[in-house]
């Protein structure tokens, strides 16, 4: 209670530096709270279309119905196929119709002859989109484009992967600052109290009990700094959950309160924790000379 | 607490300042350490302390050479059974009398329910009460000296070590914490080592003396 005390004491005592430290951790955990969050809405997107593999094959016009049958039937051939939807010209502009209904200017001019028909196959295991991809992309005469999601994943992939890599370089940036504040910090303060510390030595103070204040007040900033820095990030994001899942749509970006946020609050004040007590701990021990 | 001094010499650079003093203070004695500006009077206070080292010799406490101490923690123990009083009083400015003292109790680990208890006892002791609540910025010299007494009397002490208490004091003031601390010798059998120049005090007493010098050095 008196460590407590005293360190509340240390504290108020220089108000600025201590709200800097505070805020520093605040900042790094807000960003980091933030990517975590956002991550995790990024893996939704990509597991989405991870978990449905399908492939377009868009036909040349002019086939015959025996063709489009033979078609059917060799792509039937390939194991694990799920499912095999043949879109006819008239289906495909049912479709267009269906989905531009809100703007009459975009279905006037469209006729059943100037969309393609097409396959949409979906299978069990995405290999098997592959060797179809590979196998139907030769056959000029009747394919006019193949539309494989692998691209779009591969493109998701690699977008994800810079994102994924910007927001840990950020986050490592963001924690060493933090780590150098706090550092900086007990280094200024301790110098401040010096007096305090060789009075507090020669009345048989241990070295461990002159550095307590200075490791609990490291503990409080990472602490606070970083459960605010939760608890903030969180209440934007789930403020605009609705906003965000609109957008990505049928994909949920931001999805709903479960263990996880608990978990990961739990871990990040720890982090926390332990950014505040090592920096203050490195801190004390290079500046506590006495 | 029995503190010995065998053939202790101390060096700053080329000043000598003791050369194989020996001396001997038994546990209750109540010892003043006289002599001019620069015979070494602080210092001596410094080796009990182990603040610095002899640069010869031995200073024993209870029979263990402390400047052969390497183990921090047991430099720390002895201090603990130390009271010090100093003549620039040393406390912590941006801490009330009694958080001071709290403090000195707390580092010694007294316990803590009966810390408020024990700081009503030293308070009434050296006469601060209605003073304790008070900064040390807030208090006169006399009343910082004697707040400073009772810092070092909450440990229960086996020795005060006073360093000059009363050179910053008027005369009646010095008078009166002279007093106080002949009576903690009388009553609580604590071992007194009080640094002066002022050789009334000495005279009064009628009390053991070690005579510091620049050229020799006397024990009595």
């Amino acid at each position: 209670m008196r460590l407590l005390k005293l360190t509340l004491h240390h504290i108020r005592r220089s108000p600025f530096q201590s709200a800097i430290a505070f805020i520093t951790v605040f900042i790094c955990f807000f960003i980091l709270n933030f990517f975590l969050l956002i991550n995790r809405g990024l893996s939704s997107v990509l597991n989405h279309f991870e978990t449905k593999p399908e492939i377009t094959i868009f036909l040349k016009d002019g086939l015959d119905q025996a063709k489009v049958e033979s078609i059917q039937k060799e792509l039937a051939s390939f194991p694990e196929i799920k499912e095999i939807r043949y879109i006819s010209k008239e289906k495909a502009l049912s479709l267009y119709k269906d989905m531009n209904k809100d703007n009459p200017l975009l279905t006037e001019m469209v006729t059943a002859s100037i969309l393609p028909a097409s396959f949409e196959i979906s299978a069990f295991n995405p290999k098997v989109l592959e060797d179809i991809s590979q196998s139907f992309s030769t056959k000029k005469d009747i394919v006019d484009e193949i539309i494989y999601q692998k691209d779009v994943i591969e493109s998701l992939l690699s977008w994800t992967k810079v994102i994924r890599q910007s927001g840990l370089v950020l986050i490592g940036v963001s924690i060493f600052i933090a780590f150098i504040m706090i550092f900086t910090l007990i280094g200024m303060k301790i110098n401040n109290r010096k007096d305090e510390i060789k009075i507090s030595r020669l009345l048989g103070a241990s070295k461990f009990y002159v550095k307590r204040p200075f490791l609990l007040e490291g503990i409080i900033y990472g602490f606070f700094g970083s459960l605010f820095g939760f608890i903030l990030s969180f209440l934007i994001i789930y403020n605009l959950r609705t906003v965000i899942n609109g957008f990505f749509q049928p994909i949920v970006f931001v999805s709903e309160l479960s263990l996880f946020e608990p978990l990961l609050l739990a871990i990040e004040v720890l982090i926390g924790i332990i950014i505040g007590l090592s920096a203050s701990w490195m801190g004390a021990r290079r500046y506590i000379k006495w | 607490m029995e503190i010995v001094f065998e053939k202790v010499t101390k060096n700053y650079g080329p000043i000598n300042v003791f050369q194989d003093l020996d001396l001997k203070i038994a546990p209750g004695d109540f010892v003043f350490v006289t002599g001019p500006s620069g015979s070494g009077k602080t210092t001596l206070i410094k080796l009990i302390l182990n603040q610095i080292k002899p640069s010869g010799g031995d200073v024993l406490i209870n029979g263990v050479a402390i400047n052969h101490l390497r183990s921090k923690s047991e430099i720390d123990k002895i201090r603990r059974k130390i009271g010090v009083v100093f003549q620039d009083y040393q406390l912590i400015n941006d801490l009330t009398i009694e958080e001071n003292i709290a403090l000195n109790l707390d580092i010694v680990n007294y316990p803590q329910n009966k810390i408020p208890s024990r700081i009503d006892e030293v308070i009434k002791m050296v006469k601060l009460q209605h003073r304790h609540f008070l900064f040390p910025s807030q208090l006169s010299g006399g009343e910082l000296q004697r707040a400073c007494l009772a810092r070092a009397l909450s440990i229960e002490p086996e020795v005060i070590l006073a360093d000059e208490p009363t050179g910053n004091l008027d005369v009646a003031n010095a008078w009166n914490l002279l007093k106080i601390f002949k009576d903690i010798n009388k009553k609580l059998k604590t071992t007194i080592i009080m640094t002066t120049h002022n050789p009334d005090f000495v005279d009064s007493l009628n009390e053991k003396v070690i005579k510091l010098g620049k050229t020799e050095h006397e024990t009595a």
